[in-house]
């Protein structure tokens, strides 16, 4: 009995053994058949994900011979801090999603360049790229990343609710709104119609926060540079401005001060606003609860360019210690195909499509109402250049934390303004650890 | 030697039989095999990091570049200055503070109630324990929803009282007591479970006894409960300040990471890994922790002299 009990111990202890140096054995034997193995990351959730899934999968049909282990991680600091600590261990994807704000973060250090020749020779030039989107993938006149969309905030409206409370133009668009007053009014006067809020704002989401204040931080003519060492050079008086208009927005008649960002989308959703103010991506949300809606590019309150705060979901090449020439040659590729596949990602997703030959498109420009605010992609601003700036980081959830208090009314405008420069001023001091 | 020690167990059951009486585990040499695994893993993965962290703190380490250079204990000066770190120590400080109280206080009372003879004992066990089952990530989902400004049930519960809404998530004043809340309902059970077992453990003899002497509920509750109690009080209170400094995962998903409203919930511990993980400074990171640990301990011991004074 004993013995028996023994040999079967040992047996399975080799068998495990046995099984653990087969997988070890697989695992080495990477790239020895003639499949390409190619590792692509990315941060995409909800319809976004599902839609970044059809891009996979269109290049997996299009490439038989490419194998794509796809992985998709939580978007923010955890996808950031992986990707960094990927990079700088030189273990990192073949193919990985970027926001361009986080460029100066990765762009000098941890990632390689795009070579122009490779894309010219699967027919993809800088040209075909708006402008302001181009000037910030390049750092030192070196491509660093390939710009799939350009998504700015965006202006919802609900067509019945406007044109009950007059505010559409005979063509049955939104009535041009031209002043910070006249945003405020059609506010109000469709909070009279709802008789709940006007303006659907995430006004605890740091991400729709920053996104407002940005774009009339910038439609302002407020220059923020971030220096290492400090101090921040900032136009307060246009922080202060930017802040009151929040301020004001937020009085629990045109907008909400305790919406966050998953509330926002569904007050607008549920027709408790006439408006929403955030980026494309929830025309999902609006399209699912079928209700009558368009949406417009977010116009100029302050000054005559209707300047918007927006960013790229764009395609890096992470640094590796060992770069496997067959498998980068495929990251070309895959990157290049999603480029061209990139009208389905628009039109669900809403985002504006980067490459020309798709955003120009007859099939793209009938897709309404998402073609309608195609033209910002020429007056993107995109966040200001440091380490802990873009997407996701540092600054937009501490600048958050400021404008929240302003829109809670715990800060007046001045103070939020004093605060956020303050804290800008202390962070700088650090030094950067790149 | 080696050889020996582990041949020792294939010859050991014929002569131990007949000796009456195996090595002892306790004193015998084989003992550190037994130690040794849980040695190393504790070595590997506690200890070293330990001594590790404590290198980095002296070192303007960055996550995301290779060379660093030595700074002596300029991580340290750097932090006796840097606001952030005293806001989110006080932060976790009220933190702990407001949440031992309701979770040795509630857990007393709920298992009070189970002992006092309630019908389906095993039933309220169950229902006071089963929340401290469940992931963080789920508590914090669940509580998300329960705490919506405009949809959550909370609000739509009092605003059908006629009472006015509560920005829950959204107002600095707030934010963390909505932490406090949700820790409470998340894990009072464990607490329960402790004072439920000690009271299990108080023989009923007591209570016949003061009862022909008549001393009445209260008076029972007050002389021979809660005095029998005070080393398990002790026990409860020690371990939930631990777990309250600890303050971050419930909070740190609650509110997405942002720190809740004006970033009035922010722990300490979350400064750490936003410095260290998100801004990629790992040195100066670690110096935060290390004086943070190093806060705990004085906690602690402080702790230690108090319980000790308290008993005969």
């Amino acid at each position: 009995m004993t013995t028996s009990h023994r040999l079967s111990r040992r047996t399975l202890l080799r068998a495990t053994a046995a099984a653990g140096g087969a997988a070890l054995l697989s695992s080495c034997a990477r790239g020895s058949g003639d499949a390409v193995e190619l590792a692509y990351w990315n941060f995409f959730t909800g319809s976004d994900g599902e839609l970044m899934v059809g891009l996979v999968n269109d290049f997996r049909a299009e490439a038989p011979g490419v194998r794509v282990t796809d992985t998709t991680l939580m978007w923010g600091p955890p996808y950031y801090t992986k990707l960094a600590m990927a990079c700088a261990g030189g273990r990192a994807p073949d193919l990985a999603t970027m926001h361009a704000s986080r460029l100066p973060t990765f762009g000098r250090e941890l990632l390689d360049e795009w070579d122009l020749d490779e894309l010219a020779a699967r027919g993809v030039s800088l040209e075909e790229f708006p402008r302001p989107v181009r000037e910030r993938v390049q750092i030192d006149g070196r491509l660093m990343a390939l710009p799939l969309d350009t998504h700015p905030l965006v202006l919802y409206f609900n067509t019945e609710i406007c044109e009950r409370a007059g505010l559409l133009a005979p063509d049955g668009t939104l009535a041009p709104i031209e002043s910070a007053e006249q945003m405020l009014d059609a506010g109000r006067r469709a909070a009279e119609v709802t008789g709940s809020i006007g303006i659907a704002f995430g006004a605890a989401d740091n991400l729709a926060g920053w996104m407002v204040f940005w774009s009339l931080f910038r439609q302002l003519g407020g220059e923020m540079r971030l220096p290492d060492g400090g101090p921040a050079e900032v136009d307060r008086d246009a922080v202060v401005q930017a802040m009151t208009f929040l301020h004001d927005m937020c009085d629990g008649t045109i907008a909400s001060p305790t919406l966050d960002g998953q509330a926002a989308p569904a007050a607008f959703a549920s027709e408790q606003a006439g408006f929403l103010l955030i980026g494309p991506w929830e025309v999902t949300t609006a399209r699912t609860a079928g209700i009558p809606f368009s949406m417009t590019q977010f116009p100029a309150l302050y000054g005559g360019t209707p300047y918007v705060r927006a960013d790229s979901h764009s395609f890096v090449l992470p640094s590796q210690a060992n770069v496997d020439p067959a498998a980068r040659s495929a990251a070309y590729d895959m990157a290049v195909s999603m480029l061209r596949n990139s009208l389905d990602w628009a039109v669900g997703g809403g985002h504006i499509p980067a490459l020309s030959a798709v955003a120009e498109s007859p099939e793209y420009l009938a897709e309404k109402p998402i073609s309608n605010y195609r033209e910002a992609a020429q007056v993107v601003e995109f966040d200001p250049e440091a380490y802990f700036s873009g997407s996701g980081s540092t600054l937009m959830s501490r600048a958050g934390q400021s404008i929240q208090g302003v829109t809670s009314r715990s800060l007046t405008p001045e103070q939020g303004a004093d605060d956020l420069i303050g804290w800008l001023d202390e962070q700088l001091t650090f030094g950067s650890p790149l | 030697m080696t050889a020996g020690t582990v041949a020792a167990p294939g010859v050991a059951p014929g002569r131990a039989a007949t000796r009456g009486g195996g090595p002892s585990l306790v004193g015998g040499r084989g003992g550190i095999w037994f130690v040794l695994p849980f040695m190393l893993v504790y070595a590997a993965f506690v200890l070293w990091p330990l001594v590790y962290g404590l290198g980095l703190s002296f070192f303007d380490t960055s996550l995301v570049r290779d060379e660093s250079q030595f700074v002596g204990l300029a991580n340290y000066v750097r932090l006796f200055s840097d606001s952030e770190v005293w806001r989110t120590l006080g932060v976790t400080l009220l933190f702990t503070v407001g949440s031992t109280v309701p979770l040795v206080v509630i857990a007393l009372v709920m298992a009070l109630l189970v002992q006092s003879g309630v019908r389906g004992q095993w039933f309220w066990r169950f229902v006071y324990f089963a929340p401290f089952l469940l992931p963080v990530a789920t508590v914090a989902l669940i509580w998300q929803w329960l705490f919506s400004g405009d949809f959550g049930l909370i609000n739509g519960v009092l605003t059908g009282l006629g009472l006015p809404a509560v920005g829950w998530l959204t107002e600095p004043d707030i934010g963390l007591w909505s932490v406090v809340i949700l820790t409470v309902w998340w894990t009072v059970g464990f607490n329960f479970l402790l004072y439920l077992a000690a009271l299990q453990a108080i023989p009923g003899q007591l209570y016949e006894a003061a009862e022909l002497d008549g001393a009445g509920g209260w008076r029972r509750l007050s002389s021979i409960t809660l005095p029998l109690l005070n080393r398990t009080t002790g026990l409860v209170v020690v371990l939930q300040i631990l777990a309250s400094l600890k303050l971050f995962d419930q909070a740190y998903i609650l509110f997405k990471a942002s720190g809740g409203p004006g970033g009035s919930a922010t722990p300490i511990l979350q400064y750490v890994y936003d410095t260290g993980f998100v801004d990629y400074r790992l040195g100066y990171a670690s110096a935060i922790s290390y004086m943070f640990f190093v806060l705990i301990i004085l906690i602690a011991l402080v702790q230690a002299r108090l319980t000790r004074r308290s008993e005969p």
